[in-house]
């Protein structure tokens, strides 16, 4: 493949993971946790629009490959993580009379919760979507891209999810709460935003987003119990890289993360092209920088980003 | 200023300046704290107060300027490295220590005891014994002196706020400092105990500590402090006695124009 | 008399939580006890359930020593278990890819050394930060480590694992010909159902042996420690760490210093089950492992060391139970099981008891000082307790 290959497959894997860090990033500075429930989140989108494509089936015609159905899949997918996560927040998040830590652990629990009950429900085997995999778009093929019809259609409904979302924060009236909570919760309440109406919407909006993520992860590899889960540490990476807190630092970061990971089989081919002195070196960075290692990448980024700039590449420096 | 004078600031703030995201918050403000004083601080709601008190103690880095504790440059030094030459501090709203009596909560006071040391613990038991008894006796006596000796047993989640702060102020003086910056001591606190740390204060200062307050209860800042010092939209506005603080035109102004 | 009154005035001395989990746990050791004699339950697998429990109580030990003594969050438990087990493996296996073969002190002085190394590595670019910062690292730490034990062959034998591994005592004197020495033993306590004690049983006591050594010198290490100025300030790390840094506390040193001792004891049990399991693999550095010992540790309460005990004890129960259930009652696959179980508990104990069910109850006042500084004996429980003493403005 060529690097016009790579770096469109990491575009068609940038646009999911930052389906999932603006929603990570949302509940980080509105709810204010980390939740790690999130890329269960994901999964629960997943799954349900696996349920409901199932259920509805093709309906007749096709938009980009996919048929109807998938549509109508992907919006059930939305609702339900939408839904499960506002019952969440409702349930289990709201009662607590923890710090921002104990929500943290809880997260976790809840985390496990999705798993556990998708896992019973479905088995721990991968499965797919019914859908027919495309052939890659031939006119594209002599560039030594090969992406289908199905990753166009991902790549345009991130776009058209992250320019609504856009819209909505900076043009609507929730969105200039949610700004204003993100920024300073304490001054928020007192200057009279309703608070917990605008956190139900960020879970809304967030969770929706996961959701929406979550399917055309499935749709782009496969489905899992575990899929969510495995990629929550990218997402974490993308999240601390652009900076806690920040919507579209979060988005910034996700890109990157995303490009990156894709481009991984590149970069091994550049280790292995350059030469590295002294041999033991080169010998550590080939084997390290190789597809196996495509998540720990994102790690090791995630950790020099901790060292070097805490607050993210968008963010302020302060302590 | 000459060596003689230099030499009785125990606390000097040069040009000191923070911003948050374009905001500033202290803008070139400059004030030292002579040895012996209580020194107070005041100034309309966000004038930057805590800001300062951040920057001196080594919570924040400043943007420009220093800070000097007897005569040593503490700028972007640690909270324990400027703690370590003689400058402490408490909180407006202290955290409650969860899991601890008042008592244990009082031995964190103490700087540098050998049984902070992990390794001295198993090579030095009987030395940290010792340190131990010695501090636990020390806790005990200031408070005593502090009158709220019958609350060492009790959890320090479950005294009152007013308690809270008079156990701080025990506190920090078993970590023997030279200077110590009070964070409104006084806030929430009701007017017997209010009276109560006042009389602590100025015992503890005649004994040789100097103090540096923030307070917002006028009455009680004009009657123990003096110098005072103004501050307003980050900067010094005006140092000087309660008196001429108090009639100053431009204090009043601040304050009006600060809505206060 | 007296022999009869303290255990008496012990039993009365009791708060409801002890005497719920003493009712619980001597119940539990009842009914293992009669499944032993009937030969329901064979004494060998009895002593691995044992040297199990040993184990989950020593990595909840050194989560305590991070998350309950200073509260930071370490997702990587099973990372500095995997760690523990990999390197005593890798040291004294004589199906070790890389070297073999040596004396598993060797091999356990390595796995140490390793861990510390690893947990500086984590600790230097998080522990500056925000609490939550170590939580996200170390979850990403733990798939590092697997994600390098399953495909650095070369060096893990990947997805293979590691076999030919020695017991703990090979090499020993006395200790390491024991099992074989033994004579084989007929007890038969139940009429027709025998149980036998032969060499596995007396290799498993051996086991037994060495993880009470494990567990018990890490108890008395870390209840020294706690009850020191040292857990003192870790505490207070916990509940308001810029309160310790204003009051002169290096803070950061403090942490690390948790959170390195916490990673040993970790790989330290990684070592033992090496020594246990006489195989590793990648599956043992699954995630599970680190939220068992969450678990164990918020559910016995955190910051305290015999709640760790009793959790070790109740995720070895998770563990098997799933195990038995699936085989004789319900069809349901134990891992997802599993995993509810964890998830369900930790949601519960956050919701309705975030203290654990035997917190802390001592002042972390070094005992000498107070017995001799002439200040009232502190009472042993409640002051978590007792509420509302305090007077209100």
């Amino acid at each position: 493949m060529t690097v016009l290959g790579y770096l469109a497959n990491g575009l068609v894997f940038s646009s999911i993971i930052v389906l999932g860090s603006i929603g990570l990033s949302l509940v980080y500075s509105i709810a204010d946790f980390a939740n790690f429930a999130h890329g269960d989140t994901m999964t629960i989108g997943a799954y349900t629009s696996l349920v409901t494509f199932g259920a509805v089936g093709g309906l007749g015609g096709a938009v980009l490959g996919l048929p109807y159905g998938f549509f109508v899949a992907l919006l059930a997918g939305i609702a339900v993580a939408a839904v499960v996560a506002v019952g969440t927040e409702k349930l289990v998040y709201e009662p607590l009379d923890v710090d921002s830590i104990g929500l943290l652990i809880t997260s976790i629990g809840i985390a496990f919760i999705y798993r556990a009950v998708i896992q019973i429900r479905f088995g721990s085997d991968f499965t797919r979507f019914d859908i027919q995999p495309l052939r890659p778009i031939e006119a594209l093929l002599p560039y030594g891209v090969r992406v289908t019809l199905h990753d166009v259609a991902i790549v345009a409904s991130a776009v058209a999810l992250v320019v609504g979302l856009h819209v909505l924060l900076q043009y609507t009236d929730l969105g200039r709460k949610m700004r204003a909570m993100a920024d300073n919760p304490d001054l928020a309440r007192v200057s009279g935003i309703r608070t917990r109406r605008v956190k139900l919407w960020t879970w809304v909006i967030g969770a929706g987003l996961a959701g929406a993520g979550g399917v055309f992860l499935g749709l782009f590899n496969q489905l899992s119990p575990r899929m969510g889960f495995n990629l929550l540490l990218v997402i974490f990476a993308a999240v601390i890289l652009g900076g806690i807190g920040s919507v579209y630092g979060a988005m910034a970061g996700g890109f990157l993360i995303g490009m990156i990971n894709q481009l991984t089989p590149f970069f091994s081919a550049v280790v292995e092209a350059i030469p590295i002195w002294p041999g033991w070196l080169a010998a550590v960075v080939r084997s390290l920088v190789s597809i196996e290692y495509a998540n720990a990448i994102a790690f090791v980024i995630m950790v020099l980003v901790l060292l070097i700039r805490p607050n993210g590449i968008a963010g302020e420096d302060a302590t | 200023m000459s060596d003689a004078a230099a030499e009785n600031v125990v606390l000097r703030v040069d040009d000191l300046q923070k911003s948050f995201g374009g905001l500033t918050a202290t803008d070139h403000a400059t004030f030292d704290v002579e040895r012996g004083t209580i020194t107070g601080l005041i100034g309309p709601n966000g004038a930057g107060k805590s800001t300062i008190f951040n920057l001196i103690s080594g919570f924040y880095e400043p943007d420009g300027g220093t800070v000097e504790v007897n005569g040593t440059d503490v700028t972007g030094m640690e909270p324990y490295e400027v703690a370590e030459r003689g400058l402490v501090r408490t909180f407006q709203t202290p955290r409650k220590l969860e899991g601890m009596t008042v008592r244990e909560a009082m031995l964190v006071g103490p700087r540098n005891q050998p049984g902070e040391s992990f390794v001295r613990l198993f090579t030095s038991p009987g030395a940290v014994a010792e340190s131990e008894s010695e501090n636990l006796a020390d806790a005990e006596r200031i408070l005593a002196e502090f009158e709220i000796d019958h609350l060492a047993e009790q959890p320090a989640t479950d005294i009152s706020g007013g308690q809270m702060k008079l156990v701080e102020l025990a506190r920090a003086m078993l970590a023997e400092p030279e200077v110590l910056l009070l964070d409104e001591p006084v806030a929430g606190v009701n007017p017997t105990l209010a009276k109560k740390l006042k009389s602590q204060i100025r015992r503890l200062n005649d004994r040789g500590t100097t103090f540096l307050l923030i307070e917002h209860d006028m009455e009680f800042v004009m009657d123990l402090a003096d110098p005072i010092v103004v501050l307003d939209q980050g900067t010094v506005l005006t140092e000087g006695t309660p008196h001429s603080v108090r009639n100053d035109q431009r204090v009043i102004d601040a304050y009006l124009g600060g809505g206060a | 008399m007296s022999a009869l009154d303290a255990p008496k005035a012990a039993l009365a001395g009791l708060t409801r939580p002890e005497g719920w989990v003493l009712g619980v746990s001597v119940a539990f050791v009842l009914f293992l006890l009669a499944a032993l004699l009937t030969g329901a339950l064979g004494p060998t697998y009895f002593l691995f359930l044992v040297g199990l429990a040993g184990m989950y109580a020593l990595l909840s030990f050194g989560l305590n020593a991070q998350w309950g003594f200073t509260g930071l969050i370490n997702f990587s438990v099973a990372a500095f278990f995997g760690i523990g087990a990999y390197g005593s493996a890798l040291m004294t296996a004589s199906g070790s890819p890389i070297a073999g073969g040596f004396n598993p002190l060797v091999g356990l002085v390595v796995a140490l050394v390793v861990a510390f190394a690893l947990a500086l590595l984590i600790g230097i670019p998080t522990l500056r930060l925000r609490a939550d910062y170590l939580a996200i690292a170390s979850l990403g730490l733990a798939e590092v480590v697997r994600l390098i034990v399953l495909n650095e062959r070369w060096l893990t034998n990947g997805s293979a694992g590691v076999r030919g591994i020695p017991g703990f005592f090979e090499g020993w004197p006395v200790l390491s010909t024991f099992p074989e020495a033994m004579p084989g033993l007929r007890l038969e306590v139940v009429p027709g159902s025998p149980i036998l004690l032969e060499t596995a049983f007396w290799q498993a006591s051996l086991n037994v042996l060495l993880v009470l050594g494990f567990a018990g010198a890490t108890f008395f290490v870390l209840r020294r420690a706690h009850r020191s100025p040292w857990g003192r300030v870790l505490r207070t790390i916990r509940s308001d760490e810029d309160l310790a840094r204003a009051l002169g506390k290096n803070t950061y040193s403090f942490k690390m210093q948790s959170f390195v001792l916490g990673s040993l004891i970790m790989a330290l049990a990684g070592v033992f089950y090496t020594h246990l399991n006489l195989y590793v693999g990648p599956g043992d550095l699954d995630p599970i492992t680190t939220f068992y010992a969450w678990v164990a540790v918020i559910l016995g309460g955190s910051g305290s060391n015999r709640g760790a005990l009793f959790g070790g004890i109740v995720i070895v129960t998770i563990r098997e139970g799933t195990r038995f259930l699936n085989d004789v009652a319900l069809p349901i696959d134990p891992a997802p099981l599993r995993l509810l179980l964890i998830g369900v508990v930790i949601v519960a104990v956050m919701r309705y008891r975030p203290q654990g069910i035997l917190p802390p109850q001592r002042e972390l006042i070094w005992p000498s000082a107070v017995d001799g500084g002439g200040a009232p004996e502190t009472p042993d429980s409640g002051v978590r307790e007792r509420k509302g003493g305090g007077g209100d403005e």
